[in-house]
């Protein structure tokens, strides 16, 4: 009874911190609604949901990839296919309507769709590879920021490295290879019905060879704390149902269900997620400081995921809100599951390598025109080749990551 | 013998678990300190493919002690997850 006792106590304090982190952020919505910037207020409490999801349901797109060589398990990479296929649907409906007539080679505004070409590939296997030495993507950084890992704190600072050399270098890279890159968006050569049905079916034949990958090994179970007794009473119902939710981590899938509800929301309203857009903007600030600020870059750029620096520009924009929304979001989750925890990689060297990591992950971000979200899980819903290609390349990066880690104890 | 991978990133407590098993003596228990909540369900899938059965407790906030021991004759790893979701389920 004591240690039932003191489990109530512990989970009063945990709701108690969480709650303070909900009021934080209700004041900040406050706050920018009276100063007029409604706009910015949707775009932290969306980013907050994201951070929720992410942190709850542990959706880790590094793992997704690095899991089908390391472990032989599929289970994240079956919820990601899973969540690009809702996806796939809701963008199709949303282009439609920006869009209804395709076939004349223009592409929905908003949509993530660029160019395919060399620069797409290096940039994938940078990514891939640079995310599993560091321990997480983008994305997956931001939420581990959040619930405390300090050594994402660092594959974030390389990460701003690596974003700021690839920015320096933009322009060769749309010389010799983004310039001149091919935009293929499927509905201009299949229509929408054929886009969609070709995507659906290719996300399923994935989702097959996923499942027939792990088939030699049953999936792996995850792991949630111990239930609460039963007891009667509409409340204790109640309560059981909000650990459900607050406290026990989710299935992955639900996550992946989740994102993608929320990145359509994102796209009818403007654009879908990109996270590594912001991050260039704050590594090309702080280069500016120290005289060294990209030049400015030629070509086209996207929103979300690449840098977007206007002179004299607010810091406040909807991305810098997505952004540290999610990092926020993230952490009231964990806070209200009892899983933040200031966590220190003993080993001096680990900090390097996430350092690394980051600065692999941001130049193959940059070249690439995005990350793990941007250029691929808002482009293949956006019916655009470019994600696919990412994609491959994403898989041999992670490979050729599975095997560094063998060489970094 | 006692591991403590807390702090780790991922995927090291895995890694360092199944690495540390390899070099246990047998008979002998291996106890691992865990801070990364993935790894409860990393760990002990890898260490029964290797023979051994795990036990969870919480140890503090955000914090997991694994116990792996070495079972009697060859092991069915679904089984044995199975099995240790039971059990935590049933620990309250």
């Amino acid at each position: 009874m004591a240690d039932v006792a003191l489990t109530s106590k512990a989970a009063r304090w945990a709701n108690g911190q969480a709650l303070l982190g909900v009021f934080a952020a209700a004041a900040l919505v406050w706050t920018l609604v009276g100063a007029g910037a409604q706009g910015l207020a949707f775009y932290w409490i969306m980013g907050m949901a994201f951070g929720f999801v992410f942190q709850r349901s542990r959706l880790c797109f590094t793992a997704a990839f690095r899991d089908l060589f390391l472990m032989q398990d599929g289970r994240l990479m079956r919820a990601v296919l899973a969540g690009l296929a809702i996806a796939t649907v809701g963008f199709t409906v949303v282009m439609m309507d920006l869009l209804p007539r395709t076939g004349f080679g223009s592409v929905p505004s908003g949509a993530h769709v660029s160019p395919v070409g060399i620069h797409l590939i290096a940039g994938g296997l940078l990514f891939g590879f640079g995310m599993v030495v560091a321990g997480g993507c983008v994305s997956g950084s931001l939420y581990r920021v959040g619930e405390g890992y300090v050594a994402s704190w660092a594959a974030v600072a390389g990460m701003l490295l690596g974003l700021e050399l690839g920015s320096h270098t933009w322009n060769w890279w749309w010389s010799f290879s983004m310039g001149g890159g091919p935009v293929l968006w499927l509905p201009n050569y299949l229509g929408y019905g054929g886009s969609v049905t070709l995507v659906l079916a290719a996300l399923a034949a994935l989702y097959l060879t996923v499942l027939w990958w792990e088939s030699r090994r049953p999936p792996l179970l995850a792991w949630s704390p111990p239930r609460e007794p039963a007891s009667a009473g509409v409340g204790a119902h109640l309560r059981s149902e909000a650990r459900k939710v607050f406290v026990h981590g989710w299935p992955a899938l639900a996550g992946g269900v989740a994102l993608a509800g929320l990145n359509i929301l994102l796209f009818v309203d403007d654009h879908p997620l990109g996270v590594t857009g912001e991050l260039a903007v704050w590594a090309d600030r702080a280069a500016g400081l120290v005289q060294l600020s990209a030049p400015p870059f030629i070509g086209e750029v996207l929103a979300g995921c690449n840098l977007v620096l206007m002179q004299g520009a607010s810091w406040l924009t909807d991305t810098f809100f997505l952004d540290t929304g999610l990092v926020f979001g993230s952490f009231v989750a964990a806070l209200g599951a009892r899983e933040f925890k200031l966590r220190f990689p003993r080993e001096k060297r680990r900090y390097l390598q996430s350092v690394g990591g980051g600065v692999f992950m941001g130049y193959g971000a940059t070249i690439a025109i995005g990350c793990t979200i941007g250029a691929f899980f808002s482009a293949i819903p956006s019916l655009s080749v470019s994600g696919w290609i990412f994609a491959a390349a994403l898989l041999g990066g992670s490979y050729l990551g599975v095997k560094a880690l063998r060489f970094l104890p | 013998m006692k591991l403590d991978v807390r702090g780790e990133i991922c995927p090291y407590p895995m890694m360092k678990a199944t690495a540390a098993l390899k070099k246990l003596k047998d008979g002998d228990d291996l106890e691992v300190v865990t801070d990364h909540p993935p790894a409860l369900s990393t760990i002990p899938w890898e260490a029964a493919k290797m023979g051994y059965r795990a036990e969870i407790e919480e140890a503090a906030r955000s914090e997991w002690r694994i116990t792996l021991r070495k079972a009697e004759g060859a092991l069915d790893p679904m089984q044995v997850m199975s099995q240790l979701s039971d059990v935590i389920s049933r620990a309250s």
